[in-house]
């Protein structure tokens, strides 16, 4: 810790927030001005006052990092953006400081700030920001050395050279000690990666997980384009959510350019993206009974999800919901008719999921092993900052829909469930549990007038200033965070997509210790994080 | 093949309480019978070169640049690429002269990239179909495989969207294994790879080094808009343009991602159980099979 006390941060109104969320924040000596588009308090700091700001937002309680990102302004000036979201209801603190292009440095969070690492890491190579005295300054993504950070604004986008950069795994050592390397291509349908176990014996010592083969260059892509057109991007960052994705994106470029959404549109996507949470965790609930050898299980959890799915093509008539959501609504209405079709749907699901949770905890083959199985506790959750049922098993009592409510949620109850034991067996009740509450939630926004909703009309953007705005949406793996910024053409200047696994896949380095190898598919079945979310 | 507009015939409406054999089959008769997909789930991009005015319109608002339109009126040439197309119906949306239809067609699967373009030029197609290369591919893979396919699964940059799909043939609701097809673990107990995403700078050497870890006979499968050509993504420096730029492709499943259906279609017609449907980008007019 350094000598100089981090600064106190008192209270000061320093624009118009929502009554409700009037929690105003400024420090003694910076001001912190209300943005009505983020609904969020921006700081603006000067570099070296990061680290000390950082770590008073650290230890200040209600308050964690929700993501870290690098901009570069193309006026030779490159931007750090830290986000502190509300561990509760709340509102929450945006940190901006400004860089020079040439050789920008800045110190790092580490190891005050667990949660920052993979984010220091990203910024690190995509903007060439050194974060001095970094514990980890190995690359994240890029498996391939470039011509330049590739985030960094130039005429020509940077290029991957064919030269494979250097990686290396922290040795463990010891008698009977060895090391089990698993992927990048995997056992089963899913995406890939790298997993180096450290083993003795059957018992996990540690494990480290080495991703970016998905890397896309997602982000990059974004640039230069116009925020209509990016909606299949945005669906895309992450295919098994991609309702999440457009929901996300769209929040914040509407948020951006002040657009407002009718009431029927919301009920129509809160109606989709609840559809969305019940089939993808129905998905996770068969992958855990799969994984344990259930296979029976695994089919009972799969018909259920096929309804969901089947339900979700019905009201949009793509199985997976894509092509519906745009900036300012939905692509196209919803069915009409959408009523007889989803009510016996969700029903048979809500009571066919209660059963089938039943019926897996009363298996003494499967209860036995997923009882004390992959425990995530929940110092390490807090100290993570996870999210999403992951953090709700392990007593993390957080969710976007209660904290910060957006679109559909604002004023609606949610019953988010949350379970103590945060092993295998919490997340399977959490995830069972909030099946449950998506089907009740999904007929109450039927009843609010889904379906009412009108085609989005064409957005016409432009002309404009610079304009910035985020979008938080709770997915089915958990807090989904998308920032924009528009240029004053109409055209993206940056996309930051900060999918909820980038902030849990540390969980699975801390769940399979003291474990036995062959638990692991479990622990990650359960943990159930998305590759092309984390790499993009 | 067409839906059953009104009427809520889906099998998966209700599942029995019952677990296990007690409970009814909840599994498709498809590819063996017909399939039911809903007329509200039409998505698939049929132009009609007759109606089509040569507006550029769709061409404009298609997000991957699967439609080609050059020069105007009725002497214009349309491209479409369904290797391309995510079938998201902008273009149905804004065609001005309804030459653009969607259709619930999902039978798109080809055993030649050429074969999912279509190109009209003046209301007529640009190129005839060339049934001497289906004839090969045949030779080399049906016979080999006909009875029985083991396949391994690889992402190679997908966003994971054609893993959902593709995970979806083994519910029960698809229950590709009825088809003595299966997912195998390795590749070394594979017949064909089946390969989604665009092939990235990252997961281009660990792809190779699978094929060369199964052993022959083989063959490649690619998935999807962008397993084809890059989908989304194509145009970023860490994505290929596809599978196909890296490892010999015999059969192409369009869709993003394509419906286990569409999956279902493509794997029996690699192994020669149905014939190729679409043509030098053209379906026949009526969607007629022999069951």
């Amino acid at each position: 810790m350094s000598e100089v006390s981090p600064p106190r941060i008192v209270a000061r109104r320093g624009g118009d927030p929502p009554l409700a969320r009037s929690k105003p924040l400024v420090t003694q000596d910076v001001e912190a001005l209300w943005d009505p588009c983020e609904r969020l308090w921006q700081i603006a700091i000067a570099p070296s006052r990061w680290r000390l700001t950082s770590q008073s937002c650290q230890t200040l309680d209600g308050l964690r990092l929700g993501s870290l990102w690098g901009e570069d302004t193309g006026r030779s000036m490159l931007r750090v953006h830290a986000v502190w979201l509300p561990s509760g209801p709340g509102s929450g603190l945006h940190l901006v400081t400004e860089l020079p292009t040439d050789s920008p440095r800045l110190s790092t969070l580490l190891p005050d700030v667990p949660a920052a690492l993979y984010f220091e890491r990203e910024i690190s190579e995509m903007f060439g920001i050194e974060f001095v005295s970094s514990p980890d300054p190995r690359p994240l993504l890029l498996h391939m050395s470039h011509d330049f950070p590739p985030l960094r604004k130039r005429t020509a986008p940077s290029r991957p050279s064919g030269e494979r950069k250097t990686y290396e795994f922290p040795p463990v050592e010891g008698e009977g000690v060895y090391e089990v390397p698993v992927g990048p291509v995997h056992a089963g349908i899913i995406e890939p990666g790298h997993f180096r176990f450290q083993v003795v014996g059957e018992e996990i010592l540690s494990l480290e997980v080495r991703l970016g083969y998905t890397h896309k260059g997602t982000e990059k892509l974004f640039e230069g384009r116009t925020p209509v057109s990016s909606v299949p991007l945005a669906e895309s960052v992450s295919g098994d959510t991609p309702i999440a994705g457009a929901f996300a994106y769209s929040t914040a470029v509407e948020s951006a350019l002040d657009l407002q959404v009718d009431a029927a549109t919301q009920a129509a996507r809160g109606l989709l993206l609840e559809i969305e949470r019940v089939a993808f965790l129905l998905g996770d609930i068969a992958g855990i009974a799969l994984d344990v050898g259930y296979a029976a299980g695994a089919a009972r959890a799969n018909a259920l999800r096929q309804i969901a799915y089947d339900a979700l093509e019905a009201a949009t008539g793509a199985r997976t919901g894509r092509g519906v959501l745009t900036i300012g609504g939905l692509l196209r209405p919803l069915d009409r008719a959408l009523g007889p079709i989803l009510t016996p749907r969700m029903g048979t699901i809500g009571k066919g999921t209660t059963s089938l949770l039943e019926h897996l905890l009363t298996q003494p083959s499967v209860f036995d092993r997923i009882h004390g199985t992959g425990t995530v506790p929940l110092n390490v959750a807090r100290a993570l900052q996870l999210v999403g049922p992951v953090a709700r098993a392990s007593g993390l009592d957080r969710d976007v829909r209660s904290d910060m409510p957006y679109g559909p949620y604002v004023g609606r109850v949610v019953h988010v469930p949350h379970e103590q034991s945060a092993d295998v067996e919490a997340r399977l009740r959490v995830k069972a549990a909030e099946v449950i509450e998506g089907c009740r939630l999904v007929l109450e926004f039927l009843a609010d007038g889904a379906t009412e909703a009108p085609a989005a009309p064409p957005l016409v953007s432009g002309g404009l200033d610079e304009r910035h705005g985020l979008g938080l949406v709770e997915s089915p793996r958990g807090e989904y965070l998308t920032w924009v910024s528009i240029a004053p053409d109409g055209r993206l200047a940056r996309v930051h997509v900060r999918e909820p696994s980038f902030l849990n896949w540390p969980a699975i380095e801390y769940a399979v210790k003291g474990n036995i190898v062959p638990d692991f598919p479990l622990c990650n079945k359960s943990l159930n994080l998305s590759y092309s979310g984390f790499d993009r | 093949m067409s839906g059953n507009p009104g009427k809520d015939a889906s099998p998966v409406a209700q599942v029995p309480e019952e677990m296990g054999i007690l409970g009814k089959v909840l599994t498709m008769s498809y590819p063996l019978g017909r399939s039911t997909v809903r007329s509200s789930s039409a998505r698939t991009p049929i132009h009609n070169p007759l109606l089509c005015t040569g507006s550029g319109e769709c061409g404009k608002v298609c997000p991957t640049n699967a439609i080609q339109v050059e020069g105007s009126g009725a002497g214009a040439h349309f491209e479409l690429d369904y290797g391309k197309c995510i079938f998201c119906r902008r273009c149905v949306d804004v065609c001005p002269s309804g030459a653009l239809t969607a259709t619930t067609d999902f039978e798109l699967s080809t055993l030649s990239r050429k074969d999912l373009v279509v190109a009209h030029v003046s209301g007529r197609p640009v190129a005839a179909r060339d049934p001497e290369l289906a004839k090969s591919v045949k030779l080399k893979v049906h016979h080999l495989f006909a009875g029985s396919l083991a396949i391994r699964e690889i992402d190679a940059g997908s966003c994971g969207g054609c893993e959902l799909e593709v995970g979806a043939l083994t519910w029960p609701e698809y229950d590709l294994e009825r088809l003595g097809i299966h997912f195998v673990a390795s590749p070394r107990h594979a017949d064909a790879l089946l390969v989604t995403g665009g092939v990235t700078v990252n997961m281009r050497l660990a792809l190779e080094k699978t094929y060369r870890a199964t052993a022959g006979p083989k063959f490649v499968i690619a998935v999807g808009a962008c397993g084809i050509s890059g989908g989304p993504f194509r145009g970023s420096p860490e994505v290929g343009g596809g599978v196909d730029s890296t490892l010999p492709v015999e059969v192409y499943i369009p869709g993003c991602p394509p419906r286990p259906e569409a999956l279902l279609y493509g794997l029996w017609m690699a192994l020669g159980k149905v014939e190729q449907r679409l043509w030098n980008g053209e379906l026949p007019p009526v969607a007629k099979r022999s069951d």
